[in-house]
Order: structure tokens, then C-alpha cells, then sequence
């Protein structure tokens, strides 16, 4: 039986869209309030507030895939689906990351995890960053609302192979593990979360605070991207876009003016920095575009005897936290440990090398286990994290510089990966570096990633969790805007979307994203019926 | 290698490295101004251009050596390139003019010689000469080639992956049917 595509549906009932790559003409269009991206901040602020009885529009750069595209083809999706068609890398070229760029934003592709904010980050940002008003008593119903509008649930099935390989080497080893909690609703447990859902299982932002906005009378424009804020009196006075061709590589020369009582910017790190840079945005404590953060990622691929098929069933559904607190909140770098899936164009860049090399550890891809580390960045003061700027085409790259500190985290992570991929069965070990291989034994495996060299290129990194550059906080001289998300300057612009955070997580970030804007969207809505 | 010598290379190899980034960057303006990377694409492609394929056409069957023999390997080339192609044309525009740069280059005779060592004409490169091009990068000193390195294989491996008919050898039966 087809899956109905839910979206479609709704379109031919009516719902009102603007495709940017097909405008003929210039357009201007007037809302209550515009809403500068689609995903998990924009989504979820949009529902709240169209919800509330207010006009919105979302604007979002990308393009409008639906269930019906999702054919879950890398290539495709990747080129679709991601930011700069999955170019985007830090400015030297040395951190893949992996960011949505479509309607949906990174709800479309994230691999489902939700994770609370963890109370430790939380009692942080209060204590070292003047947050006010998010403890975890104040934030506990924001993540239980959000919880139940997108389905979030631990997952219930049995973890597939390449999760199961933590669940087990953790057990030997007495270290603790956990099942992750999904946004899931009828989950079909493919594994293809990364290319877009094709059932519409995922609780998107596609599939749920969308197309009710949709449905409350909001508009949605795509192909479009928000180029300037026009900013006059300390007010945004409008938005600025310009239409996007098909592809979403290059404008088409026709032009969006959106009039706006508010605007919310809920680009995402990177972007919506990068949008008040473009802006010249009143920015006079120089923060703008500062600690960004991105859970660096480092890998350990594993052999197994018997089949992992990592290109299959729910990508994530194991995690351990063992090693992510322990040595408290502002110690070493401190990681979470879970897996990626695997299809074979992304396995193919990760394992490393080319020609004989490449292809034998291809050749052995459904015995391989993947596990990946994410470290926790910027509760440190070596971790400042990285910067934002704007290239000689007004588009931002990320210069992050990984620091010494976070070097000993990734070494760190590479030994406890591979210690649980051999308790976990594996028979051979390899770190995801230039200069390893599959090695027997975990003696061996310990001896060779204390002799790596830890440097970029050398290490495969990663990351697919933007955070922080417009920081929130109470001071308005150590922040971008204050901790109801009210930019410190321009008393009609908020900021809805996890470039707020003044550190990473420490747990992917969607729900911190759904449960804070979700908290202040309502706050929003409250101010502007007043 | 006594640390004193040590020492004396690793400054030769700065200087060297400082000179071969002026030189890189001077290649590029170049390129660029002599009209030798026209971004006119090569038929059959939308953004390839005619400059870029003899470099691609060597190096790809290297890179994917072991993966495929004989006829199969020469379709894979193909292959590859047109999913390169493909996925070039979605690039964020700075990121496919960094692409093209490098692929500046690796073709131009000014460049490519001292850099690749690879004096010659790509088509008459051997796979040897190749490898000993790709290692040198992946251990340069210069983060550019390094970053070049890691880019090429990326591309590559990548661009080959994502067909069906490279799946049979990883084990991948493919996506399910919905």
C-alpha cells in the first residue's frame, strides 16, 4: 500500500506556498510575524504562534521535498536535502558538516535522536553564561510538551546489530548505556532517517509544526533565501530575499520583500549569525558569530564475524553517557558515544584510503560496526569553540580550530570506541585515522592510537550539530541576545533556534532546540497579543 | 636523521611551503586570467570541464582499484564521472570554485609538475606515478595539498558509492522498496 504523502494532500487542499524558483516577478509579502528558517526553531515557533491567531510566514532557502521524493539515494539526498549541497566544511577544509537545508531544516535528515537538555548544561548556562530562566524544573514542561506533539518515545524495538555492538560491549565492561528516546510515530525501522523519511514516520517538522501552521492560515515560502534584514531605528523594518533556482545554488535575479510587524531568525548556527553579519547588525561587544560550537565527532569502525548490516534499521538507538560527566561539567573533554548509520557513499569516505585499501574494507561493509564519539565543546575555557565569517560571496564558512584540548578528548574517545567494540565482539579495530588499520587486539589497538599523531586530515572528523553564535544571556556585553531570545539591540528581531546556545549540549541537540523555542515562542505570542 | 638535520630540512620544507602557497595562489589568478579554466562545461557534462577530465580519467581507476577490473572498471570511470558531475552542480557556489581550483591545478603543466610530480601528460601518467602524487599530498606539510588529498578521495569514492552497480562488491543490497 503507498504511503500517502501527507504534505501533497495538503497543498491540493490549499495550503498557501511560494516556490522562489519559479517566481516571474518580484514579490513582497506582509505577515505579523516572519520566521527566517524552517526547522526544529522555525517549525516549532511557527505552530505557536500561528496557533495564537497571528499571521506567519516561514521562509526557508531550501526546497520542498515530500514524502514522495524520499527515495533514499544518497547521492540525491545529500545533494538535496543538506547545506551547500553538502559541501559545507569548516573553513580549512578539515570538519565534514552535515546541516538540513530543505523545508524541515535538519529535522528532515537528523537520525531521530531526542535527548532532554541535560540538567549539568542547564545549571551551566546559569551559572557561567547569566541564563535566566531555563533551569530544569522551568524547562521540564517545555521538553514534555514537545515530547508529546512529536511522538518521543525510547525506542522500543529491538536495537539493530551496529547499535547492539555498544549495548553488549558496555554490559561486559560495566559500563552504563542507555536506549535513545525517538521522534517517531509508525516507524517502518529502515534506516534511512539521514535521506528523508519515506513514510513519514519521523515527526519532522515537515510532517507536523508545518503543515499545521499551514493549516492555521500561515504561508510558507521556499527557494528563498533571506539575504538582509532591513534594519532602520533599531527595528527590523523588513526582510530581504532573493529567489533561489531549483537546484538552490544560484539566484534567479527576482526578489522577495517580506514586511513584518516581528522576525524570528531560526536559520541555525552558522546561517543566522551570518544573516546579522550580512545585516550589519548592531553588534558592539564583537559577539556575533562567536562560540560556535559543533560536538566534534570522531569514529572507530569494527569487524564482526557475524552480519551488522549498518545500513539498516533505526540508525540510533543505543547511546552511552558513560564518560560524558564523570570527570564534572568543565573537566576534560567529556563525549557521548553512539552509532551512525551506514550507507556505502558515506562508509566509503569514512573508512579512508582508495583503491585495494578502500575496497577491502568495503568489500567487509556489512560486517562493520561504526561507532562515533561526540565531544562536548565549549564548558572549557580551551574550548572557545569557532568563528563565523562571512567569504567574498556573503555566504558563511566556519573557521573552528580544534584545539589541544579537544585533541586529548578525541584520543581519549578512540580507545574507550575501540575497548567496546572489542568487548562487543569485534574482532578487529580501526580508528578512523590516515595512518591505522584494522588491528587484532585491544592491546593493539591501544598501543597504536597512543602513537597516532592527532592532527586535521589526518583524523577523519565530523559534525552534524551546529550550536551557539548568537548566544543567549543576560549581559548583554557577553551575549547576542537575552534568555528570552530578544536580541540585545533590535527590539523586533528574536532568535528561535540553536545558535542560542552558550556551549554544545552534550546530547544531540533537536529537543534542547523544540523545548526552548517552544518556551519562547509562547512568551513571543504573549508579548505580541498584549 | 640526526635532530640537527632534522631541524634544517623542516626549515627547507617551510620555505618551501610558504613558496608553494604564493605559487598556488599566483597558478590560480593565472588560470583564471588566461581564460585556461573557462567555466565553460565539457559535453556530455554541466559543470566538468574539458580540463578537468584527463586528470579525473587517470586518477579515478586508481582510486578505485581492487573495487573493479577490466571493462567493469572503465563503465565505473564513467560513472563516477557523471555523479561527480551531478553532485558538483549542487555545490554551494564558493565550494565548487574551490573544486575547480584544485583541478586548476592538477592540470596545468606550471603547476602539476612541481607539485605531483607528475611532469608529464595525465594520460600517460602510470598508476605507480599516481599513487606516489596522492601519498605525497596526504603527507605534505602544506595543509592545501593536504586538504587537496582528502578532497580528491571524498569526491571520488563518494561519486562511485552512490551508483547501484558499485553496490554488488560492498554488499549492499540496496534500498528497500517502500
Amino acid at each position: 500500500m503507498p504511503v500517502p504523502d501527507t504534505f501533497r494532500e495538503g497543498l491540493a487542499r490549499g495550503w498557501k506556498t511560494h516556490d522562489g524558483s519559479r517566481l516571474e516577478n518580484d514579490l513582497t509579502l506582509e505577515a505579523d510575524v516572519a520566521i527566517i528558517g524552517s526547522g526544529a526553531g522555525g517549525g516549532t515557533t511557527a505552530e505557536i504562534l500561528s496557533a495564537a491567531g497571528l499571521k506567519v510566514l516561514i521562509i526557508e532557502e531550501g526546497p520542498l521535498k515530500t514524502s514522495t521524493d524520499f527515495n533514499l539515494l544518497e547521492d540525491q539526498a545529500y545533494s538535496t536535502l543538506y547545506q551547500e549541497g553538502i559541501g559545507r566544511m569548516s573553513k580549512d577544509g578539515a570538519i565534514t558538516i552535515l546541516q538540513g537545508r530543505a523545508v524541515g531544516g535538519t529535522t528532515l535528515i537528523n537520525w531521530t535522536s531526542s535527548f532532554r537538555t541535560p540538567d549539568q548544561t542547564l545549571e551551566h548556562w546559569a551559572r557561567e553564561h547569566g541564563v535566566k530562566g531555563h533551569s530544569p524544573a522551568d524547562m521540564a514542561p517545555w521538553f514534555n510538551k514537545m515530547e508529546q506533539r512529536l511522538g518521543v518515545a525510547p525506542w522500543i524495538m529491538p536495537p539493530n546489530a551496529n547499535n547492539d555492538v555498544i549495548r553488549q560491549g558496555c554490559e561486559k565492561l560495566g559500563y552504563s548505556w542507555h536506549v535513545i528516546p525517538r521522534n517517531v510515530r509508525g516507524c517502518w525501522n529502515l534506516g534511512y532517517c539521514g535521506m528523508g523519511c519515506p513514510t513519514n514516520a519521523k515527526q519532522s517538522m515537515l510532517v507536523t509544526t508545518i503543515p499545521a501552521t499551514l493549516e492555521n492560515g500561515g504561508e510558507l515560502l521556499y527557494l528563498a533565501r533571506a539575504e538582509r534584514l532591513i534594519i532602520d531605528n533599531g527595528k527590523v523594518q523588513g526582510v530581504e530575499c532573493v529567489a533561489m533556482d531549483e537546484r538552490c545554488v544560484a539566484p534567479t535575479g527576482r526578489k522577495i520583500t517580506v514586511k513584518a510587524r516581528h522576525t524570528v531568525l531560526a536559520g541555525g548556527g552558522i546561517n543566522s549569525p551570518a544573516l546579522l553579519m550580512r545585516s550589519n547588525a548592531p553588534d558592539p561587544y564583537k559577539k556575533l558569530g562567536k562560540r560556535t560550537f559543533l560536538h566534534l565527532v570522531a569514529f572507530s569502525a569494527g569487524l564482526f564475524d557475524e552480519v551488522i548490516n549498518p545500513f539498516y534499521g533505526a540508525p540510533q538507538s543505543i547511546y552511552s553517557d558513560h564518560f560524558q560527566w564523570r570527570d564534572g561539567v568543565t573537566g576534560p573533554m567529556a563525549y557521548k558515544l553512539e552509532v551512525p548509520p551506514l550507507q556505502p557513499a558515506l562508509a566509503s569516505t569514512l573508512l579512508g584510503d582508495y583503491g585495494q585499501k578502500n575496497a577491502e574494507r568495503m568489500a567487509q561493509l556489512p560486517h562493520t560496526h561504526m561507532m562515533l564519539a561526540l565531544l562536548r565543546d565549549g564548558f572549557h575555557p580551551q574550548s572557545v569553540g569557532g568563528n563565523v565569517e562571512l567569504r567574498g560571496d556573503n555566504t558563511p564558512v566556519l573557521d573552528y580550530q580544534v584545539s589541544p584540548y579537544a585533541w586529548d578528548g578525541v584520543r581519549r574517545a578512540l580507545h574507550n570506541m575501540a575497548e567496546i567494540q572489542f568487548a562487543g565482539g569485534a574482532k578487529a579495530v580501526m580508528p578512523l585515522h590516515e595512518d591505522a588499520d584494522y588491528v587484532k587486539t585491544a592491546q593493539q589497538a591501544r598501543s597504536l592510537i597512543d602513537r597516532l599523531s592527532l592532527e586535521i586530515f589526518r583524523t577523519r572528523l565530523g559534525s552534524a550539530h551546529v550550536m551557539g553564535g548568537c548566544g543567549m544571556g543576560e549581559d548583554s556585553a557577553q551575549s547576542v541576545v537575552d534568555s528570552l531570545g530578544r536580541h540585545h539591540q533590535l527590539e523586533n528581531l528574536s532568535v528561535h533556534d540553536g545558535s542560542l546556545f552558550p556551549t554544545s549540549i552534550g546530547a544531540n541537540p533537536q529537543l534542547s532546540v523544540y523545548g526552548l523555542t517552544a518556551k519562547l515562542a509562547t512568551a513571543l505570542a504573549q508579548r505580541l497579543k498584549a | 636523521m640526526s635532530s640537527a638535520a632534522a631541524g634544517v630540512s623542516r626549515r627547507g620544507v617551510l620555505k618551501l611551503g610558504l613558496g608553494a602557497t604564493a605559487f598556488l595562489s599566483t597558478a590560480g589568478l593565472t588560470a583564471s586570467l588566461s581564460g585556461c579554466s573557462s567555466g565553460s562545461a565539457a559535453t556530455g557534462f554541466s559543470v566538468l570541464r574539458a580540463s578537468d577530465l584527463p586528470f579525473l580519467r587517470a586518477a579515478i581507476p586508481v582510486m578505485l582499484d581492487g573495487a573493479l577490473a577490466g571493462d567493469a572498471l572503465q563503465s565505473a570511470v564513467d560513472q563516477t564521472l557523471h555523479s561527480l558531475d551531478h553532485g558538483l552542480a549542487r555545490l554551494s557556489p564558493e565550494m565548487l570554485n574551490l573544486t575547480q581550483q584544485l583541478f586548476d591545478v592538477l592540470a596545468m603543466a606550471i603547476t602539476r609538475g612541481p607539485l605531483t610530480g607528475i611532469w608529464g601528460r595525465w594520460e600517460s601518467a602510470d598508476a605507480g606515478s599516481i599513487r606516489h602524487f596522492l601519498e605525497r599530498w596526504k603527507n605534505s606539510s602544506l595543509n592545501l595539498l593536504r586538504q587537496g588529498h582528502s578532497s580528491l578521495l571524498q569526491l571520488v569514492l563518494m561519486a562511485w558509492y552512490s551508483r547501484p552497480d558499485a553496490w554488488a562488491q560492498c554488499g549492499y543490497p540496496g534500498p528497500p522498496k517502500i
